[in-house]
């Protein structure tokens, strides 16, 4: 059975390497999550990030973290819904619930 | 069994949002633990002091290899060597953010 | 134990010292991020092996 992969994005300088590795995953067929937060937020504001959203299982972000970096909560980032602009729990959740754990 | 995380916090620009997201495991019922290596923080406000508190209240513990952040917040002194120990018991080790330049 | 250590950049001798330690009596394997074009097709399989992947900053 296809492992799956969570991935927690904290620093604002690595877009290419979530999207490398979250194609690349999807191809071997897993079940891919990423949360954004405190800095990594900055990436929702990239051209890559609608697709991330459409290829990976799962994306949310860290809502306080995306108001304290200085976005408007109320400006949703492409891709995402209110629902996805989440907590800390969401890193939780990649820990407890999937098979596979990577920092970027 | 509860996971065993790790945060270290290497920038000066993102150890006080570590602590935040080393707390967030902690209300998720995680042994959270974080340590800010080579960065002396600023004085921190009450809602910084806070985090800290509520990460110790949860079981978790603050560390620093930097001598004045144990002097001026209690955290518990760590050398790099005494790390490395610690990682090996650990579920997951965030290293959180970036390097400095 | 099979221990993944990731670099996102050049590691520092703090970083070297880390991964010593903790892969000390383990079987530890490397990947470096840090290249113009990483094989994250390699990458995600070497991730998916392992018990704990670090990814260094």
């Amino acid at each position: 059975m296809a492992k799956s992969l969570g991935i927690f994005v904290t620093s604002p300088r690595n877009m290419r390497h979530v999207m490398g590795v979250t194609k690349a995953a999807k191809a071997k067929g897993c079940k891919v999550k990423v949360f954004f937060s405190w800095k990594g937020t900055e990436l929702t504001k990239t051209p890559e990030f609608p697709e991330l959203c459409n290829i990976a299982d799962d994306v949310s972000i860290c809502a306080d973290s995306y108001k304290k970096v200085g976005f408007d909560p109320a400006d949703i980032p492409e891709g995402l819904t209110d629902k996805e602009m989440a907590t800390q729990a969401q890193h939780g959740a990649i820990i407890e619930d999937y098979d596979c754990y990577m920092t970027l | 069994m509860s996971n065993k995380v790790c945060f270290m916090l290497v920038h000066p620009d993102y150890t006080l949002d570590g602590f935040r997201s080393c707390l967030g495991l902690a209300v998720e019922n995680m042994y959270s633990y974080a340590v800010a290596l080579n960065n002396e923080l600023p004085a921190l406000d009450d809602y910084n002091k806070e985090n800290i508190d509520w990460i110790r209240d949860m079981e978790g513990e603050v560390y620093s290899n930097v001598p004045a952040n144990c002097e001026k917040e209690g955290f518990e002194p760590l050398t790099i060597e005494e790390l490395g120990q610690k990682l090996r018991d650990m579920d997951v080790i965030v290293p959180y953010g970036m390097m400095p330049e | 134990m099979k221990i993944l250590n990731v670099y996102r950049t050049a590691p520092t001798a703090d970083v070297k010292k880390l991964v010593e330690i903790v892969s000390e009596g383990r079987e530890a394997d490397a990947f470096d991020l840090n290249v113009d074009a990483p094989d994250y097709d390699a990458l995600v399989d070497k991730v998916l092996g392992a018990d704990q992947t670090i990814c260094w900053w």
